[in-house]
């Protein structure tokens, strides 16, 4: 009975506490304008075009399961999940992905990833990251070829509709990533001297740095309103400096340094946007920290001794799979208990 | 002040008690009519002990406690018992307010029996919700070594004053009743805990602690502000929290040496025993937006609690519900006719604005932030899944029945989850099952009860027997030998270790019924009270038996 008039007392009076589950989703929208913004203006229109499709697959795929499923649409619909899912991946392809790429990873995300395991609150994997994987490994070349900053493409978004990929993009190492061009940049060439010939385009390693700031901008914005709480992305980026340190320390020449790892690629991204999608983390705080803490350690492993430049999906999809056993393990002691409640069956409490 | 140590979790609801905490405390206008419910407190309801018709004055005794866990009532106005049914006994007025009261005592001159008796037959239980019979409390000390005494005036729910003015107003008797429970449960120490949001009633406590410290000898008093976050006031977050002590789970306080009461009850404990005044009225606080005079009333008893809130300016139009309690854990009442009882500590006549509905629940998305003010440390979203899944076993696991039920998970769910009902409900489930289970045992226990009690009456019958023979033989010229009586050997040795042994087995009874009834005070206790009336038959049987025992040797001797 009490809950009717707390929720009731919070909502005439709301001031700190957690707002209900739909504003959290459209906060989390909120505070991906910045990184998408910034995206686009170092990487092109094709940035807001991949994340408007993605969005619109993502509604239209939920309410055609939730049919299927013969749940209510409309109220289902506005909690805004199945949006922030197409928010997140489409901010994750290379800008103007052909339609039917955005399509492929949005049926995995959001049909396979969420609503064939029962929908929001159910999946114990993260739909945009299910969705990224899978077209990671089955598109590799559509999905590691960024078109170089500066050019606003008129024609890429031609392909976009066309579903092919802008010949412009295949022609050479000008649409690599920075974490790509350094993962590939062969065993026998020292860092410093892969730095010395400059191997990407100009402005391609400032632009990511900035667009890492703006996913921080982001973040800091969920911190500062209270949707996500700081554990996870915390405990992920320790672990990443912590790690990246140790490899750049034991070998400067071989190893990039910290900073390169945290401020390129999804890392910051991640932490802030894919990490702390409460639903298929862990939910204690001990778990969240672990939790963190293994996607950082998975991803620098991955990148420094792995097969792929960057590696949040993985690393995540990784933890995911882990969280079942860190909710067992990470459980607090009760007041007035000896111990925490082990998960071990046929245990008596 | 004491931030040393800290419960986990907590939350900070808006307060609300200036509506209520500004008007003065007064009383309210004696009603016509009172109708006074059988059952105000835990454990089995009272005895009615009037007819219709009789006349009663304020303080008499209408209903008697029926079992160990039970209180007696007594008529909260003077005037003629109209009706006693099975819940209810009503009086109405003669408008006379005339009292009868007990002779008063001088607690530190008086023998802690005569205290414990005072207090049983005042009526008093806690008032802090539990209604529990304090007499029974502070028998305590039979099972535990107490050593403080926690005045537990946090009062950490939203909108209710009632503990903040009884302190504003009468601090130093509040202090005094707590020196008599004190000396009677050996505590050396008072510890009154306090939310910072109180400071008129923090003001009137450090004028009154000197005061009342130089007449108590040895016992110490501290009084300890607490920063205001809710539920600091549980009995187990508050004495973490002062005395960083941890409450086994399903323990009592008084197993770290704590005795916890409420500032009303202990006024209610130095009126009984300075003043010889039954529980007859207690403060009320009376609050919301659908009433005009909001504040805080000595309220008689059994006055309806549709009419207190009419004297009160209630707006009908506007309202929509009426809350018994506090908005976090309180329950809204179906009907305004009911009355106004030894439990009744808030009372808030609510708009429609002012609790809207809860919105629709949604799929819980596993953000933990129920976990994160959990007080007790629990996992509430876990809970949840194995109280939907009804999974027993796993709510048992994951220590369901620690839960306080202080609904800071659902205050703080974002999805809108009435987690609270659910575990409310699991409990509930789970003790249904625990009674089918001890089914058969209740069965045994009512055979053993029933074979006691016709032990009992045979062991009377011989007793009469005895003395209808004794009397013939004195009657008679005594020429009989009673040489019936001198064969049978009297083992008057056996049947005093088997009184002994009765003794002691309604010690053990009542030890575990009162621990029961404290630990769980949803618990059905009619099965532990059935057990304790066997124990208390054979003692009877016993008792018979050793006198008649007695008796026989001596009539030898005397013939």
């Amino acid at each position: 009975m009490s809950m009717m008039h707390a929720s009731s007392v919070k909502d005439a009076a709301t001031a700190n506490d957690v707002p209900p589950t739909a504003s959290l989703m459209r906060w989390v929208i909120v505070a991906t304008l910045p990184g998408i913004a910034t995206m686009s203006y170092f990487f092109g229109l094709g940035v807001i075009s991949n994340v408007v499709l993605a969005a619109a697959f993502g509604v239209a795929l939920e309410a055609a399961v939730l049919r299927l499923r013969k749940r209510p649409i409309r109220v289902t619909l506005n909690d805004s999940s199945a949006l922030l899912t197409g928010v997140l991946l489409g901010a994750s392809l290379p800008p103007a992905s052909p339609w039917w790429l955005i399509g492929v990873g949005m049926v995995a995300a959001i049909v396979v990833a969420k609503q064939l395991y029962g929908g929001l609150g159910h999946n114990p994997f993260n739909p945009a990251m299910v969705g990224y994987a899978l077209l990671l490994v089955s598109f590799p070349t559509y999905m590691t070829l960024w078109a170089p900053p500066q050019e606003l493409l008129p024609s890429g978004l031609w392909a976009q509709i066309t579903g092919t990929l802008p010949t412009a993009q295949l022609d050479s190492l000008s649409g690599a990533t920075p974490l790509d061009a350094f993962k590939h940049k062969g065993d026998a060439v020292l860092a410093s001297e892969f730095w010395a010939t400059n191997p990407l385009p100009n402005g391609t390693l400032s632009a990511w740095r900035w667009v890492a700031l703006a996913w921080l901008a982001g973040g800091v914005l969920l911190l500062a309103k209270r949707i996500i709480s700081w554990h996870i992305p915390v405990a992920m980026l320790g672990s990443v400096l912590l790690l990246a340190t140790l490899f750049y320390l034991g070998d400067p020449s071989h190893f990039a340094s910290p900073l390169f790892h945290l401020l390129t690629g999804a890392t910051l991204f991640g932490a802030f946007f894919i990490a702390t999608d409460p639903v298929s983390a862990a939910t204690s705080r001990r778990g969240k920290l672990l939790y963190g803490a293994g996607i950082g350690a998975l991803i620098i492993i991955i990148r420094t001794v792995g097969g792929y430049p960057d590696a949040v999906a993985f690393a995540v999809l990784l933890m995911n799979l882990c969280v079942p056993l860190l909710d067992l393990y990470s459980v607090p002691r009760p007041t007035g208990q000896q111990r925490a409640p082990s998960g071990k069956p046929g245990e008596q409490p | 002040m004491s931030n040393a140590f800290d419960f986990p979790g907590g939350i900070y609801p808006p307060e609300r008690k200036q509506r209520s905490n500004q008007a003065a405390l007064i009383e309210a206008p004696l009603p016509n009519r009172v109708t006074l419910p059988l059952q105000q407190h835990s454990g089995q309801a009272a005895t009615p002990c009037v007819m219709p018709g009789d006349a009663v004055k304020v303080g008499s005794v209408i209903a008697k406690r029926e079992g160990m866990i039970s209180s007696d009532l007594h008529a909260s106005i003077s005037g003629t018992v109209s009706d006693v049914s099975a819940t209810h006994i009503t009086i109405e007025s003669d408008g006379q307010d005339a009292w009868q009261r007990l002779p008063p005592l001088d607690w530190q001159r008086t023998e802690p029996y005569a205290l414990f008796e005072r207090l049983n037959e005042s009526g008093i239980v806690g008032l802090g919700g539990a209604g529990f019979p304090t007499h029974i409390k502070a028998r305590v000390i039979e099972r535990h070594a107490i050593h403080t005494l926690v005045i537990n005036a946090a009062e950490c729910e939203p909108y209710i004053t009632a503990d903040d003015l009884t302190l504003r107003h009468y601090a130093g008797e509040v202090l005094e009743g707590a020196q008599i429970i004190a000396k009677l449960c050996g505590a050396q120490h008072i510890v009154i805990g306090i939310e910072d949001n109180k400071p008129e009633a923090i003001e009137a406590l450090k004028h009154a602690l000197p005061l009342v410290l130089s007449t108590s000898q040895p016992i110490t008093a501290e009084l300890k502000t607490i920063p205001t976050r809710y539920p600091s006031g549980g009995e187990r977050q508050l004495i973490k929290k002062l005395l960083n002590l941890d409450v086994p789970s399903g323990g009592l306080p008084a197993d770290v040496g704590v005795l916890c009461h409420n500032p009303g009850t202990l006024l209610a404990v130095l009126q009984a025993v300075r003043d010889g005044q039954p529980l007859v009225a207690r403060i009320v606080t009376l609050t919301g937006d659908a009433i005009a005079q909001p504040g805080n009333r000595w309220v008689r008893l059994g006055t309806s609690i549709k009419e207190l809130l009419e004297t009160a300016g209630l707006n009908h139009s506007e309202l929509k519900q009426v809350i018994q309690g506090g908005p976090m854990m309180g329950t809204p009442l179906p009907t305004l006719d009911t009355p106004v009882t030894k439990l009744t500590n808030c009372l808030i006549a609510a708009t429609l604005e002012e609790f809207p509905p809860a919105p629709a629940e949604s799929p819980c998305i596993r953000c933990g932030e129920c976990e994160s003010v959990c007080p007790v440390a629990l996992l509430p979203q876990q809970l949840h899944w194995y109280a939907r899944a009804e999974d027993n076993a796993k709510l048992e696991r994951y220590h369901l029945f620690d839960c306080i039920e202080c609904g800071a998970c659902s205050y703080v769910c974002p999805s809108h989850i009435p987690l609270v009902v659910d575990y409310r409900e699991a409990k509930r489930r789970i003790r249904l099952q625990r009674i089918e289970t001890a089914k058969a045992e209740h069965a045994k226990h009512r055979f053993e009860f029933r074979q006691a009690r016709l032990a009992r009456e045979e062991a009377e019958k011989q007793a009469r027997k005895e003395a209808r023979k004794s009397q013939q033989r004195r009657t008679s010229t005594n020429s009989t030998t009673s040489s019936a009586a001198s064969s049978e050997k009297v083992d008057l040795r056996g049947l005093r270790i088997a009184h002994a042994a009765a003794k002691a087995s309604v010690k053990k009874a009542e030890k575990t019924l009162a621990r029961v009834a404290q630990e769980d005070p949803k618990q059905p206790l009619d099965d532990l009270e059935m057990q304790l009336a066997t124990a208390q038959e054979n003692l009877k049987a016993a008792e018979l038996q050793l006198a008649q025992a007695r008796e026989q040797p001596s009539s030898e001797e005397s013939s």
